[in-house]
């Protein structure tokens, strides 16, 4: 007990004391740690989505029999292709798709029928190819669906004898904020934190309080610590503030421990501070470390598989990624809230994600209090 | 019209002196290039497969190979008696392929069979992507063992156009120009804007007689300058490392970007205007620049993606049309019929976004 006293007499607690008012009296401080990550986690989780649906399809039918308008209406039965114009030409036709009017043409050509009857039709699809990705997915999805209507003339073959059967773990539905959100939070958690940790120890320097405060008797590691607990407090609410806008606005289910989310979470926003007071120590005045941010953020970003998938990028940057400590914290809140996985899993990239908030808080403490003396 | 050049070479000599916002202005549109144009892709390549065979027969060992032809997949050893889902948990696979025991016989017998595939949805398009490709194994196995009659009375002739390789850099390349060039210049004209108001400055130009537009000219014509320089040298440059060269009449591509620099320029002069300090102007332009560039372009997915009242706003930025006049240029080459509503929409915009700049500065002149 009287230890407890001892603590809220200190000249520690004062100064938590002090930076807290100073944090709560700076409303601009307040409306960026809530609006930019709400409208970012909300953008993210609408905007960006990889369906491949409602592709906008043109036909020419120079055909014109019941199997050829058959054809058509079954691809675009399930609204993957939806039927936009009859072009009158070919001309026509490959002009709209030429134009990004159109993202697939189908021309049925006028011996379709005289095809069929002798059991070797072709029609002509051309896809527009400039989105690599939904062309591909395109592609394969005007296969099969042709494949499932050649079935239907041949009698008595409904279901094939072998069949693929596709479960989709983690995410049965297909949705794709799933992916997105928890990268997003990470991605929050690193602007944010940098940036509110660069700019309070800055501010001090700007307006040279930094001095006063080193004429008080608490020691550089009482100023430093005083100023990143309410911090790392204030980013654990942005963090609280993302799951709850994910699990309500997107219905993202939380399949493992709260508990390990939090302590890995508060882990990675003790990285962020000290990047943040690294790169406060680096620079000058609060324009320098707005500046130099990005140079920092912007890398981290993007190499850390929020947005595109780490598997998909060339070896070199898959490799580099492993040098990013968002990275490992993506990949635990993808773990943790859709796989439900644990510690036994996650043992790698928590260690690397321990081992980065060791190094840089150490860095940063270090580069922190040679400046003060 | 003298007034405005004079404001023009004062801010030109202004931003040469400032060393970290010259590496603002070159380096950072370079760095951002080379990681989106490298980092971002979308399709992944050597996915990790487990095989579970528990038929063990020639039937079922041609299923695989058909498989591994895909070339989409890399084989990844993992002890049969564990659950395979642990594999997948543990991140050591994306997808399993389980072959039940009865396989071949089943088959032999002319019983239906199914093979079950589990695929790691954590990310969502590389999960449809996996789909596709077992599903189209499955069919190839069952047309190669003659299981299903001869079906493919129809066959389609598929074309890809423009990208018959899928390469996916000819999708990403040209739109990452359309986010470097609408953040940074934007981002160093509301910089020098702001500046002048914080250091007051900004009250002996009210006090002389230069008016509010010819300032605004005098600036954004500077940074203009600087914005094209910029441009030079990520298109340059994007073009040498990534191979993305212009395929049509470069006209479009020219005037399509010098608009859409107006456009950034302005962006950064209305932001510039409206805020008073350098940390909340930052922040706005790249805020708002990353998320209308990013996020509500089309450069990522499809805009169509975006569902409705929100598919609204993409309409309203810059970002979108210029994507489609650099995919045009560098990918499609339709040339002037299959952008003019471009042009003319970021010819509009630049005019309105420089025309409320304007108004706002006027009124504050008043004002003060």
């Amino acid at each position: 007990m009287k230890y407890i006293w001892r603590l809220f007499d200190s000249p520690f607690w004062s100064l938590v004391r002090k930076e807290i008012n100073q944090i709560l009296r700076n409303r601009q401080l307040i409306v960026l740690l809530i609006v930019p990550p709400t409208v970012q986690l909300l953008l993210y989780g609408f905007a960006l989505n990889p369906d491949v649906h409602n592709l906008r399809l043109g036909v020419i039918d120079y055909a014109n029999i019941s199997a050829s308008r058959e054809l058509v209406s079954a691809m675009t039965s399930n609204h993957t292709f939806n039927l936009e114009s009859i072009p009158t030409s070919e001309k026509d036709l490959s002009r709209q798709v030429e134009e990004g009017k159109l993202d697939v043409g189908v021309i049925i050509p006028p011996d379709f029928p005289r095809q069929l009857a002798n059991k070797s039709a072709e029609i002509q699809v051309f896809i527009d190819g400039v989105n690599a990705n939904t062309a591909g997915i395109a592609a394969n999805y005007v296969n099969q669906i042709i494949q499932q209507y050649n079935l239907t003339f041949v009698q008595n073959q409904v279901s094939t004898p072998v069949s693929t059967e596709v479960i989709f773990l983690y995410n049965p539905g297909l949705t794709s904020s799933w992916f997105f959100v928890p990268g997003v939070m990470g991605l929050v958690l690193t602007l944010i934190g940098t940036l509110v940790s660069a700019v309070t120890v800055v501010r001090e320097k700007d307006t040279g309080t930094l001095e006063q405060l080193l004429m008080t008797p608490s020691t550089n590691w009482e100023i430093l610590l005083a100023k990143i607990v309410p911090l790392a407090f204030l980013l654990m609410g942005d963090v609280l503030l993302a799951l709850t806008l994910g699990t309500i606005v997107f219905s993202l289910p939380f399949r493992g421990s709260f508990l390990l989310f939090l302590a890995l979470s508060s882990m990675y926003v003790f990285v962020g501070i000290s990047l943040g007071i690294m790169l406060a120590t680096i620079c000058g005045s609060q324009q320098q470390v707005l500046l130099t941010s990005f140079f920092i953020n912007l890398p981290m970003i993007q190499t850390s598989g929020a947005i595109s998938p780490i598997e998909a990028m060339p070896p070199l940057f898959q490799f580099l990624s492993l040098f990013n400590p968002l990275r490992h914290y993506i990949t635990i809140v993808r773990g943790i809230l859709l796989k439900g996985v644990g510690l036994d899993v996650l043992w790698l990239n928590v260690l690397a994600l321990l081992g980065f908030a060791v190094v840089l808080l150490t860095i940063s403490v270090q580069k922190f209090r040679s400046q003060l003396s | 019209m003298k007034r405005v050049f004079s404001q023009c070479i004062k801010e030109i000599a202004q931003f040469r002196r400032d060393r970290l916002t010259l590496a603002l202005a070159f380096l950072l549109p370079f760095l951002t290039l080379l990681i989106f144009g490298f980092a971002i892709r979308l399709e992944s390549k050597d996915i990790p497969l487990i095989v579970q065979d528990f038929d063990r027969t020639n039937l079922s060992s041609s299923y695989i190979e058909r498989l591994y032809a895909t070339n989409q997949f890399v084989p990844q050893q993992w002890s049969g008696g564990n659950p395979v889902r642990d594999a997948i948990d543990k991140g050591i696979a994306k997808v399993a392929v389980v072959i039940p025991p009865q396989f071949s016989r089943d088959i032999q017998a002319g019983r239906n069979t199914s093979v079950q595939a589990l695929i790691d949805a954590t990310d969502v398009n590389n999960a449809r992507v996996i789909r596709g490709s077992i599903e189209r194994v499955t069919n190839f196995f069952m047309q190669d063992q003659g299981l299903i009659p001869d079906t493919s009375i129809i066959t389609p002739q598929i074309r890809l156009w423009f990208n018959p390789g899928r390469l996916e850099s000819l999708y990403i390349v040209p739109g990452t120009y359309g986010v470097v060039l609408w953040i940074f210049p934007s981002l160093l004209t509301a910089i020098a804007m702001v500046r002048e108001k914080e250091k007051g400055t900004i009250l002996q130009v009210y006090a002389s007689s230069i008016s509010a537009t010819e300032l605004l000219l005098g600036k954004g014509l500077a940074y203009l300058l600087i914005a094209i320089a910029e441009a030079l040298i990520v298109m340059g440059l994007g073009s040498i490392i990534f191979h993305v060269g212009v395929i049509t009449n470069p006209m479009t591509l020219l005037l399509g970007t010098l608009l859409f620099l107006m456009d950034s320029v302005s962006f950064g002069l209305l932001v510039g205007v409206r805020i008073s300090n350098q940390n909340s102007a930052v922040q706005i332009v790249s805020l708002v620049g990353f998320i209308t560039s990013l996020l509500l372009s089309g450069f990522i997915y499809p805009l169509s993606n975006i569902p409705f009242p929100l598919s609204l706003t993409p309409n309203l930025f810059p970002s979108r049309y210029y994507i489609d006049i650099t995919r045009d240029a560098f990918v499609r080459g339709t040339g002037w019929t299959g952008v003019w509503f471009d042009l003319l929409m970021l010819a509009v915009l630049g005019f309105v976004f420089f025309n409320v700049a304007r108004r706002l500065l006027s009124r504050m002149q008043i004002s003060q």
